[in-house]
């Protein structure tokens, strides 16, 4: 019976290491499964330590660290002030349908509202035409006074009408642009309206209609070149 | 006797090496990486009156001698930090996509183009994660030193609404047609946002929403928290560390958070100034 017994305790004496080999794998396997940072700009250092790389660094090099620093900022932001405007520009917000006449420096000369695109689009057979105003940067490129509009298809088409020929007279409206327009690309325009009472909706089709003061003060204070941000 | 002296002692030592990497790689990083409660961000104005570095204390850091001091590795910690963000907001100024600016010193979320301020929001409420207070100033410095892109946006509102309308066959039916604007209901606002190297930055609204807003809120909200629990049980049974997800909830004005989600690009990038 005792010789029937000796491998069986054998196993046993063995299979009692189970349990801290287990933990031993398991310690190993979570250090080991640790994933990397997939960025390599994200480093942890802060989980590990607080130490700082720079303060093994002696005084001297912290101080030309620094200086380099201070000329790479006044370098860096000279660069950021050469893409600003050099002109009076102005920012027009289309969700609030409103917006902000600054000088060169960037201060506010005048605020106000304005109407922006509605947002629709207009189905006519197979035509989809779409009323909005773009966002971005874009450039004052024309000024007039009491400029008239010549009417594209679609206000035709907007007002069921049948659409003339391209040189009629019908397409040319005295009134709608108001007094002053600033042409800005592409058809856009900021110039006046009739719908006074609009203003601060978005009613229009892609233009930006201004109140006939804020539109005489825009007029004189841009000139041809001055920038115009639409958000 | 002996024997089993040995083994109880190799079995607690390997046991407590065990709990300890299991809690520092595993639960820990899961758990600390919610909010912990309201993080003291010093405005500028503040750090002036308590004497610490702000960006106009600059000049004096040449003028100390001696060993290098926590004083000057801090100055130079701001200058460094200074100079990443000046760098990042160059990078972005010369793209013709307009992009946020995250003030979180004085609590301002800045759309710029071009390097013009487009629009300034206020933050109501700012709430960093332990992921964030927790790391070490230069680390921060480290994550933070170049603009973040976009990976994935989801927001309670649209981006643009549409309104269809039928062209009129005739004058008739054109003047039947109201010439009165219509005017979409402001819908309540949250907007999720997760950017390159795991930051998640959300924006919600200082108005409490309307029972449909609210709706929508607490859909987009358990959405993401369900994703989240899936993730973190993934990593715990798999024995994985979960990366570290810094999160950054701004809350702002319904008006502010709208026309900052309208406003930004369809891939937008951010900026951290901290």
């Amino acid at each position: 019976m005792e010789i029937e017994e000796k491998p069986y305790r054998l196993v046993l004496s063995i299979a009692k290491w189970i349990i801290p080999l287990v933990f031993l794998i398991l310690s190993i396997r979570m250090i080991t499964n640790t994933p990397d940072y997939q960025e390599p700009a994200y480093q942890v250092k802060g989980w590990f330590g607080d130490s700082s790389s720079y303060q093994e660094k002696s005084q001297k090099s912290i101080d030309k660290l620094a200086q380099k620093s201070r000329r790479n900022i006044a370098s860096l932001e000279s660069r950021i002030d050469k893409l600003k405007p050099v002109k009076p520009f102005i920012v027009v917000n289309t969700t609030e349908n409103r917006f902000s006449l600054r000088n060169a420096a960037g201060d506010t000369i005048k605020t106000g509202m304005c109407s922006t695109g509605k947002n629709e689009l207009l189905i006519s057979g197979t035509k989809r035409i779409v009323f909005k105003t773009p966002k971005g940067i874009f450039m004052v490129r024309n000024k007039q006074q009491s400029r008239p509009w010549i009417k594209p298809d679609w206000a035709f088409i907007e007002d069921g009408l049948p659409i003339p020929s391209a040189r009629s007279s019908e397409r040319i409206d005295y009134a709608t642009l108001g007094d002053y327009a600033l042409e800005i690309g592409n058809g856009y325009m900021l110039h006046g309206t009739l719908y006074q009472r609009f203003l601060g909706l978005p009613v229009t089709h892609g233009c930006v209609r201004l109140g006939d003061k804020d539109l005489e003060l825009i007029y004189n204070t841009l000139s041809k070149g001055s920038k115009v941000f639409i958000y | 006797m002996n024997n089993k002296l040995v083994f109880w002692i190799v079995t607690a030592v390997l046991g407590v090496c065990c709990i300890y990497i299991l809690t520092s790689t595993v639960i820990l990083p899961v758990f600390t990486k919610s909010a912990l409660p309201k993080v003291v961000v010093h405005t500028v104005e503040e750090k002036e009156k308590n004497g610490k570095p702000s960006k106009n204390a600059d000049d004096s850091a040449d003028t100390s001698n001696g060993g290098s001091s926590k004083e000057s590795v801090d100055k130079l910690l701001e200058l460094k930090k200074r100079e990443f963000l000046t760098q990042s907001r160059l990078a972005l100024a010369t793209e013709d996509s307009n992009y946020l600016v995250l003030d979180l010193s004085n609590k301002l979320a800045i759309l710029e183009l071009k390097g013009i301020v487009l629009h300034e929001a206020k933050i109501v409420k700012l709430t960093l994660s332990n992921s964030i207070k927790q790391q070490h100033a230069e680390s921060l410095i480290n994550w933070a030193s170049e603009p973040f892109s976009v990976k994935n946006i989801e927001a309670t509102i649209p981006k643009i609404v549409f309104f269809e309308k039928i062209a009129p066959k005739d004058t008739l039916e054109a003047n039947k047609m109201s010439l009165e604007p219509k005017i979409t209901k402001q819908g309540d606002v949250l907007v999720i946002m997760d950017f390159q190297r795991n930051l998640r930055f959300i924006i919600s609204q200082s108005e409490l929403p309307d029972p449909d807003g609210l709706k929508a809120i607490t859909e987009l909200r358990k959405s993401y928290s369900k994703l989240e629990v899936s993730r973190s049980l993934d990593a715990l049974t798999h024995l994985n560390r979960e990366p570290i997800k810094p999160q950054i909830e701004i809350v702002v004005s319904k008006t502010d958070a709208t026309i900052l989600y309208k406003a930004l690009p369809l891939n937008p990038r951010m900026i951290l100034k901290f």
